[in-house]
């Protein structure tokens, strides 16, 4: 019997190096898209998002966008502009490594390339903190598709299509399916005229980026730019 | 012709006219103030549910915006302020010892009582108007113009109406109001037709007007089989041209019923009126 348990004991360590080898490789597959991207100091892009969301009824949304990797963003636009929150921009360096505890879940192949599933959770469990699921292509190192969930039932698949632009694989489409759990603040649910209960959206969002101008050497002064009476958001 | 101006230079003559007329300047004035001081407060918490998905960029908070905000809140104060004045309109002559001496005169007590009608629709009329020009103009100056974003309560929903279709669309929207707001005055009316006091009418409409509002949002099966039966579920069809599509059957029902309620309630207020016993 005491033979049976001490080889049991020994099970867990025979499988570590592997499980090892699985995170190295996780957090390998991260490094390398960022460093990827490690020469993009500042891009400018064109934006149509274009909604197909339950309940929403808005035209085509135009905004020109500008972003200073890793977390400068601004959007200029002479109308009200909408931009989904989880996916609908493209920061490859959101992804640290050093943020998350990265887990390989599968190797496959996407679109005839090699592509691996990684599932990231972040390390500092905040109020909004979700999963996030990618599937990387390994030969290009893009990330091809972005799966979000967070725990309070949020659900967005994100998949981004890219063109060549100076020397980077930009995003030309992204394509967002949303499901979310939409329920009213308490204190409208309290006095609004006609609350219901919490329900969930389905919808789709597609963002097309056109016009790239890469490395234009952006001032930071751009970003700082904000009035009170906007409502004005991070990436 | 000159019996409708009479009454209107009647009407205008009275002090409480002016209240109304009053209460608004005050009320949406230090509204826009209040919201142009705590603009990122409001928005945030007008918009949280749209901004747990979205990023928003852009002048939100604009003057449409805020008509349209500002609209929603006073349509359950605005008919306070229509009874006040048509409740008093016909009672106000027997309070005041006139009544007799008008009703013996040549006009007929049908010219009498549709000039005290349509200067009460006058005054209805202004009064809405004057609402909207209030919250239009000073908002524009305050807040400056862009899309109209409107969020549904209590559900997911979003609308967008481009800038260059709000001005029109807000002209509907006030002229919707302005017919909802016929339906009230017009209670009012026929109220101050039975009695003979003006402090009955005003009661009374508020009276029918908040119990109506009550039953049709109250949450249980019973009262939501009443809801189709009340005017007030009709009242704020305006809040129709503010989406998208425009549900043109909808209103036109609304429209349509609530101006059969007008035409009810005065015909039954001509009658009441026809029938007055002015001897004792």
């Amino acid at each position: 019997m005491k033979k049976i348990l001490l080889c049991l004991l020994w099970v867990p360590f025979l499988f570590s190096p592997g499980l090892l080898q699985a995170q190295e490789e996780g957090a390998r597959t991260l490094d390398a898209l960022q460093k990827k991207y490690s020469g993009l100091k500042d891009y400018t892009v064109d934006v149509n998002v274009h909604f197909d969301v339950e309940g929403f009824k808005a035209p085509d949304m135009q905004a020109k966008l500008f972003c200073k990797p890793p977390d400068k963003m601004k959007i200029e636009s002479k109308r009200i502009f909408f931009l989904p929150k989880e996916g609908g921009t493209f920061n490859p360096f959101m992804f640290n490594k050093e943020d998350f505890e990265v887990k390989l879940l599968e190797r496959l192949t996407y679109e005839g390339r090699n592509v691996v599933k990684l599932k990231l959770t972040p390390k500092k469990r905040k109020l909004n903190a979700q999963d996030f699921i990618l599937t990387v292509d390994t030969d290009r190192h893009l990330i091809r598709e972005m799966n979000t969930s967070s725990f309070d039932g949020r659900e967005v698949k994100a998949l981004i299509e890219y063109g060549n632009f100076g020397d980077f694989d930009l995003p030309t489409r992204i394509e967002l399916h949303l499901n979310v759990q939409f329920s009213e603040s308490m204190e409208i649910r309290d006095f609004g005229p006609s609350a219901q209960p919490a329900k969930r959206v389905t919808g789709r969002v597609d963002i097309t980026y056109s016009n790239y101008k890469v490395n234009v050497g952006l001032s930071d002064e751009i970003f700082k730019e904000r009035d009170s009476s906007k409502l004005g958001g991070r990436p | 012709m000159r019996l409708f101006w009479l009454e209107i230079y009647k009407t205008f003559s009275r002090w409480r006219t002016y209240i109304g007329f009053g209460f608004i300047a005050l009320v949406v004035l230090l509204t826009e103030v209040v919201m142009k001081l705590s603009a990122v407060e409001i928005l945030n918490r007008m918009m949280r549910s749209t901004q747990k998905d979205f990023l928003i960029f852009g002048n939100v908070l604009n003057g449409w915006f805020v008509t349209a905000f500002i609209m929603n809140t006073l349509h359950i104060h605005i008919p306070f302020l229509i009874a006040l004045v048509a409740g008093d309109i016909v009672s106000g002559e027997a309070t005041s010892g006139t009544v007799r001496f008008l009703l013996i005169r040549p006009p007929s007590r049908v010219k009498i009582i549709a000039a005290k009608y349509v200067a009460t629709l006058f005054y209805t009329t202004g009064l809405v108007i004057f609402l909207g020009l209030v919250c239009i103009l000073p908002g524009l100056a305050l807040f400056g113009s862009g899309d109209l974003i409107i969020h549904h309560f209590g559900r997911f929903g979003v609308v967008f109406i481009p800038e260059v279709e709000i001005p029109v669309r807000m002209l509907f929207a006030f002229m919707a109001a302005i017919w909802s707001m016929t339906a009230v005055a017009s209670i009012a009316f026929l109220l101050s037709t039975l009695v003979e006091n003006s402090i009955g009418p005003i009661i009374g409409t508020m009276a029918v007007v908040i119990v109506f509002l009550v039953i049709g949002n109250f949450p249980f099966d019973f009262f939501a089989t009443l809801k189709p039966y009340l005017f007030t579920t009709y009242m704020v069809f305006w809040q129709r041209f503010l989406d998208d599509p425009i549900p043109w059957q909808e209103i036109v029902k609304s429209a349509a019923i609530l101006g059969l309620h007008s035409l009810g309630l005065f015909f039954i207020a001509f009658g009441a009126y026809a029938r007055k016993d002015i001897k004792s």
